[in-house]
């Protein structure tokens, strides 16, 4: 009876060593940072005086398996944020408001001087480097994210 | 301010402008071959001074025209302005960095003025009355017009975007469009001097 005790007995340990590796590779799993659906990042805005006009810019990263469209930017910190987008012909720049920006599955959308921005229009605060402003990302199935936008030199 | 634009007619002298232009002449920019001779303009400070475009010896004018509610463009060239004075040293001195307002209806000579001072307190923001801003757009073949814009934004101005180098000597010698180094104007600039 010992005989057949012995690998019996071992295919116990096997087993339960492997379902607690298992149990611990999970919880390693657990402990790292979920991605977000969707990832901003480089944000950042320009100087500008009470009143007057500034713009931000940033990398809108979709991690969704499904696009995602922006279709508004709020914010507290001034009358009116719009997503705008520069464009240059015949060494004119021409500025228009972009009132959906869609992001595929995957991709990022990346908003730089001399193209896409958020336009931050009649703000209600100065902006010098080192502030920050607030604004929420709107997208079209009713979800939004929260920024937190540095001011940076320019 | 329609009638203050000159779309066509500055889109024209633009191009003939540029057409002139190559990217020889020693410059980093568009040369500008043979240099041309620019009129002198006069533009009254919000303290009631009075700032020229006139040539002074060893000293050159760099310029561009554009808005104060322009978010993206004005500025990116605005802090480029800061590194080339940066990359100048002392030398920088040497340049009159002019911001043009091609809006003056919006833009006081007071909002022009503190609009470049933000960025730099050595640059000029000037905002000229209708006929000079007209007559000066027309000299740099420079071109403007007023989009509809949103309930928050008001009107957008469309505009040239280029950067004009102008001598000692009071003569355009280069311009340099937009999305160009800034490296390239402050080896230009530093090529002057």
């Amino acid at each position: 009876m010992t005989s057949h005790a012995a690998p019996a007995l071992r295919h116990v340990i096997v087993t339960a060593t492997s379902i607690a590796t298992n149990l611990l590779a999970a919880c390693t799993l657990r402990s790292d940072p979920p991605v977000p659906r969707v990832d901003v990042q480089h944000n950042w805005a320009r100087i500008a005086d009470s009143g007057a006009t500034s713009g931000a810019y940033m990398d809108i990263d979709n991690n969704d398996t499904v696009p995602i469209t922006l279709v508004g930017v709020t914010t507290s910190d001034a009358g009116a944020a719009e997503v705008h987008e520069t464009m240059q012909q015949d060494g004119m720049a021409h500025m228009m408001p972009r009132t959906e920006l869609r992001i595929p599955a995957g991709d990022v959308v990346k908003m730089v001087p001399g193209g896409l921005h958020v336009m931050l229009i009649d703000l209600r605060r100065a902006l010098a480097v080192g502030d920050s402003v607030r604004l929420r990302l709107q997208f079209s199935d009713s979800t939004s994210v929260a920024v937190t936008v540095p001011v940076k030199t320019p | 301010m329609r009638h203050r634009v000159r779309r066509c007619c500055a889109l024209l002298v633009g191009a003939v402008s540029l057409a002139a232009c190559d990217l020889g002449g020693g410059f980093k920019g568009m040369a500008v071959d043979p240099p041309r001779a620019m009129p002198v303009f006069a533009f009254t400070r919000a303290d009631g001074s009075t700032f020229r475009t006139s040539p002074e010896p060893g000293r050159l004018i760099v310029l561009f025209f554009g808005y104060t509610h322009c978010p993206d463009v004005c500025p990116t060239t605005l802090a480029d302005w800061k590194r080339v004075r940066a990359k100048l040293g002392d030398e920088a001195k040497a340049v009159r960095f002019v911001f043009v307002t091609v809006d003056p209806d919006r833009d006081t000579p007071a909002v022009a003025e503190r609009y470049a001072r933000m960025y730099d307190a050595s640059f000029e923001g000037v905002s000229g009355d209708a006929i000079t801003t007209s007559r000066m757009m027309d000299a740099f073949g420079v071109a403007a017009a007023r989009e509809p814009g949103t309930n928050a934004t008001g009107y957008l101005v469309s505009h040239s975007s280029q950067v004009f180098l102008v001598d000692s000597h009071g003569r355009l010698v280069a311009l340099y469009p937009f999305g160009t180094g800034w490296d390239a104007l402050a080896a230009d600039l530093e090529q002057l001097l």
